[in-house]
């Protein structure tokens, strides 16, 4: 008998390995050496200018080798016009590497400029740069900086939204189902939003040899499954770990809110890093509006059970502070790889944490969501968010 | 809850990390166009050519004038004989680091400046071993069949021989006539055909400069543009000259696409003479403006010594490499190269 399940066993190793062994003769077959069947047409080299630094008397460009085949960058030039300039570490860019072109250039406060890289092969890459404005340097004071504008932006709109909390508590169940689905109607904008802002990040500063658009829809799931699978262990284990359910999802909404504060705060540091310092004034205003109503979206599942005004601090913190971090992200180390990363991260949270309070609607009410308060606040969720988001 | 903030925490100090840990040893530097010098730890992009790197040397080809082998017909006339071979496969790398495939005659572009009297007999020994089509077209005086238009001469070994005699007086261009013309023109196919007046032209120091550009990435726009091909390359290695000498420089606008190039001269003026076919100057100026193949006859000398700039002002092709230095020496007595 023990023989005969080892031997089974075994054949059942064997027959999940034989198709890869199988593979690899193919792959072998048409890229080993000496295949040329698929030795046809010609590669072409592709490099993109990720990110443009004005430094003091000089212009710092991150060029990412993104095309199928190694390449050499042999040229810098500054509105198309030829500059000496330095690579740093070396000209020679294998896939995916990244190099630092140093423009020795005096650049002029505000202007546009253009930049431009030549490979090998004569073919010039360029990126245009709206306006020119010194490039942050990560000290004290943009430190310091970026933790008021991450504060203004996150925690204090938060911790306003929060306010409602006692209102909340004294209304009728109807009128919570509404609050409720009105939390839904904003995290929704909120989640399409941040999916809309990763797909503008990655159409103009991401190659397409990232494949930006599965990029986005990859990342948004696998962060929507992480999080929803955690969520379920956390809401299902709340006794156990001495947290009541509404705080249960309070917490997996406040997560949510403070991946998508993150992604905020990318933006608001990369538009002031990238010199638009008019239009990061207004994303500040705006955001600040815009984020009161996600104080509002935590306070609304908490109304259920007892006002604990430590927790709530800790909710608000735990949506808001990433602001901060992200502000300093975005202004001092800004890509646009890591940027999409986090907007889907945030979206996909958002998604989840949208079907975490429509089944908590269904448990706690008539087991539909059609009720007059829920289409409702759902609806006037949405219309609330896109008032205040034309400010931005 | 605790594990997602510290992740990012720790995320956003890997992404911020690397900008404080860029103090590394800097070892080599480079001088900027206006000076400035910078000093790196990685890699220089700098258009500067040096000569271990140049498959076509514009030091050589700037005085250096092709007489063909030369006989006497029965009647006295010289007989000027050349063989002009073209090939389309040369990769050349046409600025540091950069690229391109040329087509060639004889191996260059420009091809070889190709030079006779008036009235001499020239005979172009065409041969083709590009794989395309090219011809011969000579800007001048000639009959029908030797203008290297419906004359088309197949790749891969084609021969032709284009017989007229040298006419008229002064500097034109010659330049491959097959269509689509200007592909063959921008891939450099083209050079300078010189006839000297019987009675010669003063004494004097004298080079050709062909104003010429590259579209490397083919969007019908010059990447780069030059004096002699190379860009940059007389700005680093300046022509030396030499005080109260006469300097006579052959000038031809081949560049594609922009309608236009110039050549102004500092801190002199040159006596200039359009496509050279009189022997009296035009103009007595600075700054001279060229169409496509306008070319002229340009002579000045320098009383002071120094370095002087020349260059295009269209300044967008002198910061695209069409700029060079005469280095002009206080040495009365020199070498003059005035070929025959």
């Amino acid at each position: 008998m023990e023989t005969n399940k080892k031997t089974s066993r075994n054949k059942m190793i064997v027959s999940g390995i034989v198709p890869f062994i199988f593979i690899i003769l193919m792959m072998a077959y048409i890229f080993g050496p000496g295949a040329d069947l698929l030795d046809l047409g010609v590669p072409l080299p592709e490099i993109t200018i990720e990110k443009v630094d004005f430094v003091k008397s000089e212009i710092h460009v991150t060029v990412r080798n993104t095309g199928p085949i190694p390449v050499q960058i042999s040229m810098a030039d500054v509105n198309d016009r030829i500059q000496p300039a330095a690579i740093e570490p070396d000209k020679f860019l294998e896939r995916y590497e990244t190099a630092l072109v140093r423009i020795p250039f005096e650049w002029n406060e505000a202007e546009p400029y253009i930049i431009g890289l030549t490979t090998d092969d004569g073919v010039r890459f360029e990126k245009q740069i709206n306006a020119a404005a010194t490039a942050l340097q990560p000290n004290i004071e943009f430190v310091a900086f970026f933790a008021i504008i991450g504060t203004y932006v996150g925690v204090i709109p938060v911790m306003i939204g929060l306010l409602w909390l006692p209102f909340i508590k004294k209304i009728s169940k109807s009128k919570y189902h509404f609050f409720l689905a009105l939390t839904t109607g904003l995290l929704l904008f909120l989640g399409i939003d941040s999916v809309k802002e990763a797909f503008d990040v990655s159409s103009e500063n991401l190659s397409g040899s990232f494949n930006g658009e599965l990029l986005i829809a990859t990342t948004l799931v696998l962060s929507f499954l992480g999080l929803y699978y955690a969520s379920e262990k956390l809401t299902g284990k709340a006794d156990s770990l001495k947290i009541s359910k509404p705080v249960a999802i309070g917490l997996m909404i406040a997560i949510g809110i403070g991946l998508h504060n993150f992604g905020e705060g990318l933006a608001i540091g990369a538009a002031i890093g990238l010199g638009s310092i008019a239009f990061s004034t207004f994303l500040i205003i705006g955001f600040a509006l815009h984020n009161t109503t996600e104080g509002l979206a935590i306070a609304a599942p908490l109304s259920r059970g007892k006002l604990m005004v430590g927790k709530l601090i800790m909710l608000g913190m735990i949506a808001g502070v990433p602001a901060i971090f992200g502000g300093w992200v975005g202004g001092f180390a800004y890509s646009p790889f890591s940027a999409v990363i986090f907007l889907s991260i945030g979206a996909g949270a958002i998604f989840q944490v949208i079907v975490i309070i429509l089944k908590w609607i269904r448990e706690e009410g008539e087991k539909n969501l059609s009720s007059a308060s829920v289409v409702s606040g759902f609806a006037i969720g949405m219309l609330i968010m896109y008032a205040t988001s034309i400010l931005i | 809850m605790v594990c997602l903030l510290l992740l990012v925490i720790g995320v956003s100090t890997i992404m911020v990390f690397p900008i404080f840990s860029n103090a590394q040893s800097e070892q080599k530097t480079f001088v900027t166009h206006s000076g400035v010098i910078v000093r790196t730890s990685g890699e220089i992009i700098d258009p500067l050519y040096t000569v271990s790197t140049v498959d076509f040397d514009p030091d050589k080809f700037l005085r250096n004038f092709e007489y063909g082998v030369v006989s006497y017909s029965e009647t006295g006339q010289t007989i000027r004989d050349y063989t002009i071979i073209a090939e389309d496969d040369k990769i050349q790398e046409i600025s540091p680091g950069v690229f391109y495939n040329v087509w060639t005659f004889n191996g260059t572009v420009p091809g070889p400046t190709i030079r006779a009297t008036e009235g001499d007999l020239v005979r172009i020994h065409f041969i083709n071993n590009g794989s395309k089509s090219h011809t011969m077209h000579f800007h001048g005086i000639h009959r029908s069949e030797m203008d290297g238009v419906f004359e088309i001469v197949g790749g891969g070994g084609g021969k032709f021989t284009y017989e007229f005699e040298a006419g008229p007086v002064g500097v034109h261009p010659y330049h491959c006539h097959v269509m689509p013309l200007e592909e063959h023109i921008v891939h450099g196919l083209y050079g300078v055909f010189i006839v000297d007046p019987k009675e010669g032209r003063a004494l004097a120091d004298e080079m050709v400069m062909v104003l010429n550009g590259f579209d490397t990435d083919f969007d019908a726009e010059n990447n780069f543009y030059a004096a002699n091909t190379i860009p940059f390359y007389y700005q680093h290695h300046p022509i030396q000259i030499n005080t109260g000498e006469l300097i006579r420089i052959y000038v031809v606008n081949m560049v594609e696409f922009d309608p236009v190039n110039n050549f102004h001269l500092h801190g002199n003026l040159y006596q200039y003479y359009p496509t050279g076919t009189d022997l009296v100057p035009s103009f007595y100026t600075d700054m001279i403006t060229l169409s496509q193949t306008e070319r002229g006859i340009m002579e000045f000398q320098y009383d002071f010594p120094g370095k002087y700039l020349f260059h295009a002002h269209k300044v967008e092709f002198s910061e695209k490499g069409w700029l060079g230095l005469f280095l002009v020496k206080n040495n009365s007595k020199s070498e003059v190269n005035n070929g025959n």
